[in-house]
């Protein structure tokens, strides 16, 4: 017994000093250190998650389960309770044995709340297996990264028999028809949010090819509207199967000049854009809701929580606004180029489309999103810039899309790359990487919003491929 | 304006990891080069007139997906053998490169058969070659630089060792992963496993195609299109698959 207390706390110590020393060599020190704690002691996410007193809860999807659980945490702290919740991107297991080495004592006996996990989604049946969990939330399931999962239908298959017997409820999406059968094929109770009819819903839908057929039955799905890819209002001609009814309803949805929308009674306003993001506010609500918080809190919480880290962060360089947003799948890519056409201002587009394993090895995706709209007039771009290790392939994906070559420039290199950016002239820059290229444009991002000078002189001149 | 007429098969099934972009593609490059393109899906069932279609073009499906098509496929099969054989120009990608041999022979057994028009059969595995493939094949005499990305479980063995392979793998698997090489090239026809999606990181296959599609139709095509971004991505893919 005292053998294996010591091993815990000395797999916590030394995953503590992990984390200090990844911080000073200047990575992010998510998975190691609790790759190497779990190396020294196994059980070590088990016994820490024993300390969680009243839910753990896991949130996992293909889209949205970082700002997601960012705002699940903005509500539980605006509510005062603690709580452990693992950063953005460190949502393996080894990421979330770190959140709970960081957060927790030397014992590992620190008590909490709330436990609130953003687990990818192959990580989840594993996560179940050493945590009991109370909660399991799913945002959606789009096309993601193939080379890593293979196809969707078994991502979903593993969840849905990872979580089969066990003591867990499920907040799932309503306007989903890949989550319409999770209820049954699991007997679990089952919380569910989606939207009503909304000002932005569209008929027909051309982007994203998955879960137009029923997974009850196979026939093709016939629908009265969508929101978008293949979230909307489905019902299948041939066994009936269609949206179950939601215990969180949003309702009145603006998102002009940023979302605004009612779920159920209680209204909330927040300075995040895009129909993606009004489906993670609703998500995080209906949390909150479940979870028993008063209203008033979620609202202050929801208006409050500013996005970072990417997910649409602003930053103003020379008096230019720059956002930066992470892309990883079609359906992201369609719904933030959307959203920076729905901006009037003129724009430059700078995208930094890197392979590394955690992008997604084949960058073929960029051919499934309808990237075609950037060649509208309204959408108000002025150029594109083309960076990261495949930058050729996303400037062969714009040219292809009709967009003017002329106005197209290559650069790999993602500082001056950027810096092209801001200077083309436009009254914003909006700056897309997918999720290895993220950390290192922030970081470019930030430093040139302290030094905006050094950007708008030209040190030399770019010239296109 | 001359029209080209590319038929999609079964794009709602076959519709895996971007291929679509091959039509996107040539649709542009027939454009630049002065005429008209249309896509013409292909559903379940529809009837295939061949007389008006130049080219026909099928992408991968999942394992699921086979099954349906080739049922379909079966019908029209003895006039598509004939339209092969004639030239037509015909990609098929992954899965449909699959359907053209014997058999698919699953990692549990099961046997979905195939169309036969090629001696060869795949056989499935449950660990997948994945991952960036640069092959060398050959148009006119002129050896190229392919490249593209593979994703598949299937290993293809070609019985009959008169076919033409699209090409000889410099890095990658191929067809098996065994015996160095990749695809099929019959007349017109390609059958490969190579995503990418193909034709826009190698013009010279694409253009091998409309090539193929003006001369049956007595087109001459004129003017060099601007490939450099195509030759810069191209660069850059092979360049990482080497290691340089």
């Amino acid at each position: 017994m005292i053998a294996m207390r010591l091993r815990r706390i000395i797999a916590i110590f030394i995953g503590k000093l992990a984390i200090v020393f990844s911080r000073i060599a200047g990575n992010q020190g998510t998975s190691f250190p609790g790759r190497l704690a779990r190396q020294i002691y196994p059980p070590i996410l088990t016994d820490m998650a024993r300390h969680i007193n009243r839910e753990i809860i896991i949130v996992t999807g293909t889209n949205g389960k970082t700002t997601t659980s960012n705002m699940i945490a903005e509500i539980l702290r605006e509510n005062g309770c603690s709580y452990v919740h693992n950063r953005a991107g460190a949502n393996m297991l080894t990421g979330i044995i770190t959140a709970f080495i960081k957060a927790s004592n030397l014992n590992g006996s620190r008590s909490f709340d709330y436990a609130l996990l953003e687990t990818d989604e192959a990580n989840v049946p594993l996560l179940l297996q050493e945590v009991q969990a109370g909660a399991l939330l799913i945002t959606n399931f789009f096309r993601d990264q193939l080379d890593r999962y293979g196809e969707l239908d078994y991502t979903i298959n593993l969840i849905k028999n990872s979580v089969r017997g066990r003591k867990l409820e499920l907040v799932l999406n309503a306007d989903d028809p890949l989550l319409s059968d999770i209820q049954t094929q699991t007997g679990l109770k089952c919380w569910y949010y989606g939207f009503e009819d909304t000002i932005y819903d569209e008929v027909s839908s051309a982007d994203s090819r998955e879960g137009r057929y029923c997974v009850v039955c196979g026939h093709e799905l016939d629908y009265q509207r969508y929101h978008y890819a293949q979230l909307g209002q489905y019902h299948c001609p041939h066994c009936h199967n269609h949206n179950p009814s939601s215990d969180f309803s949003g309702h009145d949805l603006q998102m002009n000049p940023s979302i605004s929308f009612a779920i159920n009674e209680l209204s909330v306003k927040s300075s995040y854009q895009g129909f993606y993001n009004a489906y993670n506010i609703l998500a995080a609500v209906s949390m909150g809701k479940r979870l028993g918080i008063n209203d008033e809190v979620i609202q202050r919480a929801i208006l409050h929580y500013q996005p970072r880290a990417g997910r649409m962060e602003k930053f103003l360089i020379g008096g230019k606004p720059c956002l930066l947003v992470l892309v990883k799948n079609p359906t992201g890519l369609n719904q933030s180029l959307t959203m920076l056409g729905q901006d009037p201002a003129s724009k430059a587009l700078f995208i930094a489309l890197n392979d590394n394993a955690a992008d997604g090895r084949d960058i073929s995706w960029i051919w499934d999103a309808d990237v075609e709209t950037i060649t509208r007039a309204e959408a108000g771009i002025k150029e594109v810039i083309c960076s990261g290790q495949r930058s050729g392939d996303i400037a062969l994906r714009i040219k292809y899309a009709g967009f003017d070559t002329d106005r197209i420039r290559i650069e790999s290199r993602l500082q001056e790359g950027i810096a092209m950016a801001i200077r083309t002239q436009s009254d914003a820059a909006y700056i897309l990487c997918t999720y290895t290229a993220l950390f290192t444009c922030r970081h470019i991002l930030l430093k040139m919003q302290k030094q905006p000078a050094e950007v708008t002189v030209e040190k030399r001149r770019m010239t296109a491929q | 304006m001359e029209q080209f007429v590319i038929a999609h098969m079964y794009p709602d099934l076959m519709n895996l990891y971007g291929d679509r972009g091959n039509l996107l593609c040539l649709q542009k490059r027939i454009n630049d080069y002065g005429y008209a393109c249309e896509i013409r899906p292909l559903y379940l069932n529809d009837k295939i007139d061949f007389h008006s279609i130049d080219m026909l073009f099928m992408g991968g499906g999942s394992d699921r997906e086979q099954g349906l098509v080739y049922n379909d496929l079966m019908v029209k099969a003895d006039t598509l053998m004939q339209e092969i054989e004639d030239g037509l120009p015909t990609l098929c990608i992954c899965g449909a490169y699959q359907l053209l041999g014997n058999y698919y022979k699953s990692y549990d057994g099961s046997l979905l058969n195939g169309l036969g028009f090629f001696d060869f059969h795949t056989e499935g595995r449950k660990d997948r070659l994945i991952g960036n493939i640069l092959i060398e094949s050959e148009i006119a005499g002129e050896k190229i630089s392919v490249v593209g990305f593979e994703n598949h479980g299937g290993r293809t063995y070609l019985n009959d060792k008169n076919l033409r392979t699209f090409g000889t793998v410099i890095k990658g698997h191929g067809n098996n992963g065994e015996d160095g090489h990749e695809g099929l090239w019959y007349k017109n026809l390609i059958g490969t496993y190579l995503h990418g999606p193909l034709f826009p990181k190698n013009p010279q296959i694409a253009d091998y195609f409309i090539q193929a599609m003006a001369s049956r139709k007595g087109i001459k095509l004129s003017g060099a299109l601007d490939d450099r971004i195509e030759h810069y991505a191209h660069q850059q893919v092979r360049k990482k698959i080497l290691g340089a």
